[in-house]
């Protein structure tokens, strides 16, 4: 009589899994770099490479963290299938130093950023970056400057005939 | 063979007749692409030997609407299970490439032609990058068979940003200061920095030769006193216990001011060899980038 009972729970419990499991989606995640962490509308979902995971249909949020890149956020529709995978390409933040020699000068990165000081250090992520340079008001200088690695900037008015 | 393998058997090959299975899976490719790309059909067929494909560039606007239907994975289930009859294929693989500036715009489908269901979808928006189209096009398909190669993931690779750790440099500021530490100005020369380099090993050079010259000077005055006390000791005569006193007092204010100087002179070398180290790794080899004003030279 146990055994039947202990049988029972099994293919109570199967059934239960199989319900739930019906109508999920299978979900792979996948990085560059690996080892990152994958949030599920707000549920940590561990490491990269992400495998067997499982989601409903609908709307969801990931949130894809790791130190030293840019945080990155993607709203997805799931639709009813047999599985989704996603790839997410991380983009590195490096530390910029920008400096000049130059007095009077007001700098704007990205239309956000400005500052008015000789040296200033900053955390960009990589790839192009749209600087507009200021004196006494006015646009002197539009330019799209590329990070491309940790470095200094250092902005001049004139290029010096040597380098002519 | 006992009855039980004979039953297992059978029920493998049955269950291979109902499914249809087919160790070399083949596919109706329809390529639509907004700029020629004409090693892309070679490519699928070169790369995926155990795969056959057949190709028909005239249907694909059909695909297009795909995102309109509520349910997007059994939007064209009847198309794609006539598309299958027809052409006796096991799977449609749709792909559509589109540039738009510097990038381009990978979107591909792969139907089942007995569902008639989607059951593969990528899209994928990627800068350009060399052979980036026929690289992009091997990994979505060889991700739906199970095999991606290794130097597809890297040529991929290629066009990504460096991890801030794992950016390697010919040349470091810590580089630097560990030639200055051996020999004072090497960092400073290592870094391109020839006037500054000179300057720390002249200086260098003459505080060593300084501590040395003060030592030898110390030793001598030490050796000279030593002696006079000597000879002051023996003799009787005053002539010479006068002289051999005044050479000895001499000798103890020489050997005194050596000494002050031997050491001055060795911590100036010491810390200006320090120095000179942390000025090696604070103007050490960094990378960097002049920006000269753009407006002026338009």
């Amino acid at each position: 009589m146990n055994l039947m009972k202990y049988y029972y729970k099994r293919i109570a419990a199967s059934l239960l899994l199989t319900v739930s499991l019906v109508g999920q989606v299978k979900l792979a995640v996948n990085t560059i770099p690996t080892r990152v962490d994958v949030h599920l509308d707000g549920i940590n979902l561990g490491s990269s490479p992400i495998k067997n995971e499982r989601v409903t249909p609908g709307v969801h949020k990931f949130e894809i963290k790791k130190k030293g890149y840019a945080p990155l956020t993607y709203d997805l529709l799931v639709n009813p299938a047999q599985a989704v995978q996603l790839d997410f390409f991380l983009n590195p933040v490096y530390k910029v130093r920008f400096k000049t020699e130059e007095k009077g000068l007001v700098f704007e990165l990205n239309g956000e950023h400005r500052w008015d000081v000789q040296l200033v250090r900053l955390e960009l992520e990589a790839g192009n970056h749209f600087l507009r340079v200021f004196k006494i008001g006015e646009i002197i200088d539009e330019q799209t400057i590329r990070v491309d690695e940790p470095k200094k900037f250092n902005y001049y008015l004139k290029k010096p005939l040597s380098e002519e | 063979m006992s009855m039980n393998q004979r039953i297992l058997v059978h029920l493998i090959l049955t269950f291979e007749i109902i499914l249809g299975f087919n160790p070399e899976p083949t596919y109706l490719v329809l390529n639509h692409f907004d700029r020629d790309l004409p090693a892309a059909e070679q490519a699928l067929i070169d790369n995926f030997g155990n795969s056959t494909f057949e190709f028909d560039p005239s249907i694909h606007h059909m695909f297009e609407d795909i995102d309109n239907h509520e349910n997007p994975a059994a939007s064209h289930m009847v198309t794609i299970k006539e598309l299958g009859e027809k052409y006796q294929v096991n799977y449609i693989l749709f792909n559509r490439i589109e540039h738009i500036d510097d990038r381009f715009v990978l979107n591909g489908l792969l139907f089942n032609t007995r569902s008639g269901g989607l059951i593969h979808r990528r899209k994928i928006d990627l800068k350009q990058y060399l052979n980036g189209q026929i690289n992009e096009l091997n990994m979505w398909v060889g991700n739906t068979v199970g095999k991606v190669e290794k130097n597809w993931e890297k040529n991929r690779k290629s066009i990504l940003f460096s991890d801030p750790e794992e950016i390697n440099y010919e040349k470091t500021p810590r580089g630097a200061a560990i030639r200055s530490l051996a020999a004072p100005g090497w960092g400073q020369a290592y870094s391109g920095k020839k006037v500054s380099a000179g300057l720390w090993a002249s200086t260098e050079s003459s505080l060593s030769l300084a501590a040395i010259i003060s030592f030898l000077n110390y030793d001598k005055a030490a050796k000279s006193f030593l002696k006079n006390s000597k000879l002051y000791d023996e003799t009787n005569d005053e002539k010479e216990i006068s002289d051999y006193r005044t050479a000895a007092e001499n000798d103890w204010n020489d050997h005194k001011k050596y000494s002050q100087l031997a050491i001055i002179f060795t911590a100036a070398t010491g810390t200006g060899w320090i120095a000179n180290s942390i000025h090696a790794w604070i103007v050490g080899p960094k990378p960097y980038t002049n920006i000269y004003q753009q407006w002026n030279t338009k």
